[in-house]
């Protein structure tokens, strides 16, 4: 097996560094491209920007592929005053985050933005509805300003290419905040028309702007006490450089940045509007990626570089992480809003991340780790299938009455089952194995944790995993099972079940093969922590 | 004693004079003629921005100097970082002439010459002006000093107040209105200047700025710096000092606006950096004061900015709130401060320069378009004129939208970020947690601020949504401006507008790829 696994790795082509220019570029210039030609006078037709930003990706992603398996390093100065180099250093925790970047890239750029449409405001029962109502067009169709938006996702995945890539705190910053700017237009431009998008698209970036100032505060306080600005050279400091005061107030710093972006609870509010109101690709994007910033931030300049500091606030951030676990699966009983209610699971899952992060053991970190990927790749999968039927339905909102989606979409059906199975934590897929190790590292955390809340705390994110399960039967009762054939809405398209087929078979695969995940993230595992 | 001039250090600061001498000789040789003195004017610039080229690459420590005694100790001294600032001045000035090149040019009523001889006269005040900011940071004494100051300021006051007897009397009569606004906080601010400087002689003995840190009364020493930077404070336009900016900047002449907000800031900055300098000697103490004008600047300017529905009024206010972040890493009174100061300046200059080029070329159209408004020139210059530009003119709004998040900091921009970076590190380096997060807390204020501009450059005019994302910010009830921009493609740009804005943001993106950091 292993030799087999040579013999393929030996016909990946050496490129180096020129797997950056394959993983990069692409991004960029169709970014410029669309941007360019939205303003044309004459525009080209719908289906050219389409492929062209699909290609992009798709370019994109093998080059990312590439980079996981090359792992190249490059090495420029950028700003020579402020000692800042342009490094990009993939490790053990960043390859698993660039493949999931890569491969929610493609997904996002393949589905189709739907148009603005006429809401139906009435809710329909079984008595008045019209069972020859006109089916909606599922298919892409043009637009107006498609380019722009197309351009907005191949930046958002370069922002967090970059950010994932970066060797040099500043770097990852600026990776960090390119996200912002594009992500904006997404919700505001082509967010849901019925809902306040401006408002959310103002409250998201204001929102992330203040944890991203936040965060910029505890990387340069870092990089003044160490006089410099290299990942590496703070991991390998541990912390050394700054005393016990000034490791608290760094990781409070860095902590309460990154906790508005993960986002953990009592920070979370403005998820789930911005996730209600964004378009699908942007939503997909913004729980499978831009969400993982915040808990890859954490691991990567809190856990190694402030060590101390991090303890300090680990009780209180595990608390936190479980409150929100419990409060977000409590929401998710009563929501009627199908897509808000798909946000509110994640900052459950995102909860769990956060205590395995917390619990300060490499069973944890690696449990969290596990999770952060598996999150991705699920709420990918559900917010393309939500985000669907939103369309479909004119609105997610579950009050309305809907056709059972075993009947009369099986696709669609099947992809909300295995994506909700998933997230409920089943055994043999992705959800389970990140929760399950969460909780068992919360239940005996590393030997400078408190024990006892600790265990409390395994307790109460046991709770939420139980009521995880009772919120997915409520989402299949109510929308998958059941008798109703009207208003009958149309199956997946091509992209949306291509895009599903291959989400699907990732998070079955993560689920049966775990340690096909866990052997990349092991050796960071190890080098970060002791125990 | 014998006094060594070396004329070719000082060369920076007397290029501009000698053209302003210049411009006044031609308009004796040859009265009505109206474009000579502006290319007089453009080449005393550009021979002073020359003049001060070498000093930017000098190496750290070296200093250009001019008027030494024979103890060697100099009247003016410029190092890398003044020749920057200098060197910032007198491009930021050049822009500002050829901003005001059709305005400054145009014939008076009924075509003749305009009866105050206008041209020569202001071509050679800004010219002055211009002088007196290139010489304040290259001060090495509090005669230099003040002297220079105040030839940094008096002449803007007149600027303000000769506007085109063209215009319509109210108007006329409000350029007076700030112009005296700005004279009257000129002189108080001189008053506080005069007063510092004497404490200042009184606690050292002299008049020189270099060997304070030998002195007895080190409490006096403080005392006179604070009243020093609350002299400065009015120049930078810092909270509380800053209640003549909205008046002045509203009523000025746009060139001469931007001519404040720009060029001017050079001078009050320099003149901090002077300041701080000097006492930078007793290393790792903050001053309270700046931190607090800091402080308070970014707050107030950033809040009252967020409701403002003119672009210049908008400008003046973020000029504000810049003036704290330009204040921010003087707070902690070291050498690295200084130059972090000025490096986070200079790429304020180059933004608020664009975004000043931006909202001209706008007024240009709206106010020469076919539809005349009868809001009057107001309208011109409203928010609400650069709804939908990202449509009807993206060559204008991309640059537009840059100069933006530069003064936001947000990426794509990076050359605003590492402003940032700069400006925020010696504060976190000396530990002022408070400040810090203040200044944290305002990146995103700040952000809600352009935000709100770019909102409007990017609304889609006539969607069918409705009202597009400008109403909700906050920029609506202006529906009878809003056909000015799209109705018509309008008249084109001029050409010189074209160049500026083509320069400056090549700039910003040459400094976004490949940033400056700290000089």
């Amino acid at each position: 097996m292993s030799g087999v696994r040579a013999d393929l790795l030996a016909l990946v082509p050496d490129l180096g560094a020129w797997w950056y220019a394959l993983a990069l570029a692409p991004l960029l210039l169709a970014a410029a491209m669309l941007l360019v030609v939205g303003q044309w006078p004459t525009r080209p037709g719908h289906r050219v920007v389409h492929r062209t930003s699909l290609v992009a990706a798709t370019v994109s992603a093998i080059g990312v592929a590439g980079v996981a398996v090359d792992r190249p390093v490059v090495e420029m100065s950028w700003i020579p005053s402020l000692g800042v180099w342009f490094s990009l250093r993939p490790d053990g925790l960043s390859v698993p985050l660039l493949l999931l970047t890569a491969v929610v890239g493609v997904v996002a750029t393949a589905l189709h933005l739907h148009p603005d449409r006429e809401v139906r405001t009435v809710a329909v029962d079984l008595e008045d509805s019209d069972p020859t109502a006109p089916i909606p067009v599922v298919k892409g169709i043009d637009v107006p300003g498609l380019a722009t938006y197309h351009a907005c996702l191949q930046l958002v995945l370069l922002g967090a290419l970059l950010a994932f890539l970066a060797g040099d705190a500043l770097l990852f910053f600026v990776g960090f905040e390119l996200v912002l700017v594009p992500m904006w237009i997404l919700i505001s431009r082509y967010g849901d028309p019925t809902s306040d998008r401006d408002g959310a698209a103002v409250r998201f970036l204001l929102v992330t702007v203040v944890g991203s100032s936040l965060v910029l505060l505890g990387i340069l306080a870092v990089a003044t006490a160490t006089g410099s600005t290299d990942l590496q050279v703070w991991a390998a400091q541990g912390g050394s450089a700054l005393g016990r005061s000034s490791q608290l107030a760094v990781a409070a710093a860095l902590l309460v940045g990154f906790a508005l972006k993960v986002p953990v609870f009592p920070l979370h509010t403005w998820l789930p509007w911005v996730h209600a109101t964004a378009p699908t690709a942007g939503s997909v994007l913004l729980a499978a990626v831009l969400l993982k910033l915040g808990t890859y931030g954490m691991v990567r300049l809190v856990v190694p570089v402030v060590p101390e500091g991090f303890t300090a606030w680990a009780p209180l951030l595990a608390g936190l992480g479980v409150t929100g676990i419990v409060w977000a699966s409590l929401v998710c009983l009563v929501e009627r809003d199908l897509k808000r209610l798909i946000a509110w699971s994640s900052i459950a899952h995102l909860g769990f991340v956060v205590l395995g992060i917390a619990s300060g053991t490499q069973a944890g970190l690696q449990a969290a780790l596990f999770g952060n990927v598996a999150h991705g790749l699920i709420s990918a999968l559900l917010f393309v299938v939500v985000g669907g039927l939103k369309h479909r339905w004119g609105g997610a909102d579950l009050s309305h009455g809907h056709a059972a989606l075993r009947e009369v979409t099986p696709h669609l059906g099947l992809a909300l089952v295995v994506g909700m199975a998933a997230s409920s934590g089943l055994p043999g897929l992705a959800g389970f194995w990140g929760e399950i190790g969460s909780v068992l590292a919360a239940w005996s955390p590393s030997p400078d944790r408190p024990d006892g809340w600790f265990r409390g705390f395994a307790v109460v994110a046991a709770v939420g995993g139980a009521l995880a399960v009772a919120y997915t039967v409520r989402v299949l009762r109510e929308v998958w099972f059941g008798e109703r054939l009207e208003p009958r809405i149309p199956d997946a398209v091509l992209t949306e079940r291509t895009a599903l087929r291959l989400l699907g078979v990732l998070v079955l695969l993560l689920g049966l093969v775990p340690t096909l995940l866990l052997s990349i993230t092991a050796p960071f595992v190890e080098g970060v922590l002791v125990r | 004693m014998r006094l060594q001039l070396d004329l070719v250090a000082v060369l920076p600061v007397l290029a501009p004079v000698l053209a302003a001498v210049l411009v006044l000789l031609v308009d004796v040789a040859v009265p009505g003629r109206r474009s000579p003195h502006l290319w007089l004017g453009a080449a005393g610039l550009l021979g002073g921005a020359a003049a001060a080229l070498p000093g930017v690459w000098q190496p750290a420590g070296d200093t250009r100097q001019g008027l030494c005694l024979p103890d060697g100790w100099c009247a003016y001294a410029a190092d890398d970082l003044t020749s920057m600032l200098q060197l910032g001045a007198l491009l930021g000035a050049l822009v500002v002439l050829v901003l005001a090149w059709p305005e400054w040019s145009a014939a008076g009523s009924g075509g003749g010459v305009e009866p105050t001889g206008r041209a020569p006269v202001v071509t050679a005040l800004l010219l002055t002006a211009t002088a007196g900011v290139v010489a304040v940071p290259a001060a090495g004494d509090l005669g230099s000093l003040l002297v220079s100051l105040e030839l940094a300021t008096l002449p803007t006051v007149v600027l303000v107040a000769l506007v085109r007897t063209t215009w319509a009397a109210p108007r006329r009569a409000r350029a007076v209105d700030g112009a005296v606004a700005l004279l009257t906080t000129s002189l108080v601010s001189f008053g506080l200047l005069a007063l510092g400087a004497g404490f200042w002689a009184a606690a050292t003995g002299s008049t020189r700025f270099a060997g304070a840190a030998s002195v007895d009364h080190p409490e006096l020493l403080v005392l006179a710096a604070v009243l020093l930077v609350a002299g400065l404070a009015f120049k930078v336009s810092a909270v509380p000092f800053h209640a003549w900016t909205p008046i002045t900047y509203a009523a000025a002449p746009l060139p001469v606006t931007t001519y404040l907000a720009t060029v001017s800031k050079v001078a009050a900055l320099g003149g901090l950096v002077v300041v701080v300098r000097a006492l930078g000697t007793v290393e790792g103490t903050t001053l309270l004061a700046i931190a607090l004008l800091a402080a308070a600047s970014m707050t107030v300017g950033n809040l009252v900015a967020l409701t403002q529905q003119d672009a210049v009024r908008l400008l003046a206010w973020s000029t504000v709130a810049q003036a704290g972040w330009v204040l921010l890493p003087l707070a902690t009174l070291s050498s690295r401060a200084a130059s972090a100061a000025g490096s986070y300046l200079v790429v304020y200059l180059v933004a608020t320069l664009l975004a000043f080029v931006v909202v001209v070329a706008v007024a240009g159209t709206v106010r020469h378009g076919p539809v005349e408004d009868p809001a009057g020139p107001a309208a011109a210059t409203a928010l609400a004129a650069h709804r939908g530009l990202l449509r009807a003119r993206p060559l204008l709004a991309v640059p537009l939208g840059l100069a933006l998040l530069t003064l936001a900091g947000l990426p794509p921009a990076v050359a605003g970020v590492v402003a940032k970076v700069v400006a925020l590190r010696p504060v976190l380096g000396d530990e002022t947690w408070w400040l810090a997060v203040v200044a944290a807390l305002n990146v995103a204020l700040g952000i809600a601020v352009y935000l709100r501009w770019l909102v409007v450059l990017a609304s889609s005019e006539g969607s069918p949504q409705g009202e597009g994302p400008a109403a909700a910010a906050g920029a609506g009830g202006d529906t009878d401006v809003r056909t000015t921009v799209e109705a018509t493609t309008g008249p084109a740009v001029d050409v010189r507008l074209w160049v500026l804005v083509g320069l400056l943001t090549a700039l910003l993106v040459l400094g976004s790829i490949v940033p400056l950091g700290t000089i």
